[in-house]
């Protein structure tokens, strides 16, 4: 039986390589889901999925897509800041406009669209949002200054969202993916020289011996989204193959 | 057979009562076959289709024994959920060298011998997932439980040691760490306050999600765990615990 029969949800990023993922995993489920982002991309979308256009940092964008959720389902069930951006620098090297950018996409709006997606949780009796964190905001990559900052602040707003929302029946978690096979990581790859000597030891250092997929994140997702996680909240769900777990060490 | 679990075969510790329970009868739901044990007899209203197995999980031998029968009844083991365990309320300095054996010797050595005798089933068969149970209290101490606070963070430990070192064998192996579970292992917990009926309510207004944890609440991490849905999660100790260790203790709004 699909988990998510007769559910709402909102995917913020929902055109990116996660977030498709996301709202793919959701419409099999039985969910109807808004698939939200800058712009609509090429991919088809899936049966269930609606598309709407969405820029996480603006304000009146945001109180667009919560009135057209409001206008269309009437509440919403279930809501997914997928909508993130990475930035390739050392804290010398990014500018402040690199800065504020960042913190736009991955805090301001996951901050924006919780704001108006709140009320319309309360209207369906509650419900659960995920939050997308990173291992990167426990412990930090090289070269990613701001985006570990955003994951640590994602995280500690998911908390504070827990607290605050828990007695609405709003349940409040955070996703943190390790090495996801995405366009981001590919870009990664290309960018920091070869790419299959590369690719082999990102392998290597997974206990599991292999990067996640998007799909792999879809499962977690859709299982603090349903009804079988009533009781999960508060918490940043790290998802990395035994990555985190294992202390890298020299090859000997 | 549907169900999210069809074709797995799954052992189970400690499901006589309690999370352990829950945990047999949600696995049995979604269609894997169960085989569990306890300290005690079989109980009169286990599921016909579940093997059961009377022993002493801290006895290496009758563990080895638990895996072969396990092998031969299933044909093989995918998933083993370490959950039998137990609790004993006392500080430190009032703890003897009996309890240290009785208490470690089920949460510690129980999930040592356990993981020993099943993970080279496993790995003969291309892996599977090891789900141990954990604790909160492994987290952030619960008062008057020094020894088994201890033995949980012990389990945290080991489940990320088994994740590194047998990974490539195609294990995962990740801990539940449940919070305040309605069980009666709980219950004996409020007992011990002066007034129980006024820290089940201090209790209460702690968890953001506005109630107490239930057997089924863990069966369900478990039987994500479990399934193939969780591929990519190994080595990790998730929390379910009704957003009680995302609030902060102190909260002056309650007095």
């Amino acid at each position: 039986m699909p988990s998510l029969s007769s559910k709402v949800a909102v995917v913020t990023g929902g055109r990116g390589g996660i977030g498709q993922a996301i709202c793919a995993r959701f419409a099999r489920e039985g969910a109807r889901v808004f698939a939200a982002d800058l712009g609509q991309g090429s991919a088809p979308l899936p049966e269930g999925v609606t598309f709407q256009t969405l820029d996480v940092t603006d304000e009146a964008s945001v109180a667009g897509l919560g009135a057209a959720v409001e206008a269309e389902a009437g509440k919403l069930d279930i809501l997914v800041n997928a909508a993130g951006i990475a930035i390739e620098k050392t804290v010398e090297e990014t500018s402040l406009a690199d800065w504020n950018k960042i913190f736009a996409v991955n805090v301001t709006g996951t901050f924006l669209v919780s704001k108006i997606g709140l009320p319309l949780l309360r209207k369906a009796g509650g419900g659960s949002i995920v939050n997308f964190g990173s291992y990167d905001g426990f412990i930090a990559d090289p070269g990613l200054a701001a985006y570990c900052a955003t994951k640590g602040a994602v995280h500690a707003l998911t908390r504070a969202m827990a607290c605050d929302h828990g007695p609405q029946g709003i349940r409040v978690n955070a996703v943190c993916p390790g090495f996801i096979d995405t366009p981001m990581l590919q870009s990664f790859f290309r960018d920091a020289g070869n790419i299959e000597s590369l690719k082999q030891q990102v392998r290597d250092i997974h206990p599991m011996r292999r990067y996640g997929t998007p799909d792999d994140v879809a499962g977690l997702v859709a299982w603090l989204a349903s009804d079988e996680a009533v009781y999960a909240s508060g918490q940043l769900w790290v998802l990395d193959g035994g990555l985190t777990a294992q202390v890298q060490q020299m090859r000997l | 057979m549907s169900g999210r679990l069809a074709g797995k075969r799954a052992v189970i510790t400690g499901g006589s009562r309690g999370i352990g329970r829950a945990v047999v009868e949600r696995f049995l739901e979604e269609g894997a076959s169960v085989v569990t044990c306890g300290r005690g007899a079989r109980p009169a209203d286990l599921p016909d289709a579940v093997g059961y197995r009377s022993l002493s999980i801290a006895d290496p031998q009758q563990v080895a024994d638990l895996a072969a029968w396990a092998l031969d009844r299933l044909g093989g083991v995918d998933v083993l959920m370490n959950n039998a365990g137990i609790q004993l309320e006392k500080r430190l300095t009032e703890s003897s060298d009996e309890d240290w054996d009785s208490l470690m010797g089920v949460n510690a050595k129980g999930v040592f011998v356990c993981c020993r005798a099943f993970i080279p089933i496993m790995a003969a068969d291309g892996g599977g997932s090891i789900v141990n149970v954990g604790s909160t209290s492994a987290l952030v101490a619960d008062g008057t439980l020094a020894l088994y606070n201890a033995s949980k963070a012990f389990v945290h430990g080991l489940t990320r040691s088994i994740a590194a070192d047998h990974g490539a064998e195609g294990i995962r192996c990740n801990a539940i760490a449940p919070g305040w579970i309605m069980t009666e292992m709980a219950d004996s917990a409020f007992d011990l306050a002066q007034d129980p009926g006024a820290a089940k309510r201090d209790a209460l207004r702690r968890h953001p999600v506005g109630r107490f944890g239930e057997g089924r609440d863990i069966a369900a991490m478990a039987l994500w765990l479990a399934s193939d849905e969780s591929a990519f999660a190994s080595g990790q100790i998730y929390v379910v615990d009704g957003g009680l260790l995302s609030v902060s203790p102190l909260q002056p709004g309650f007095f």
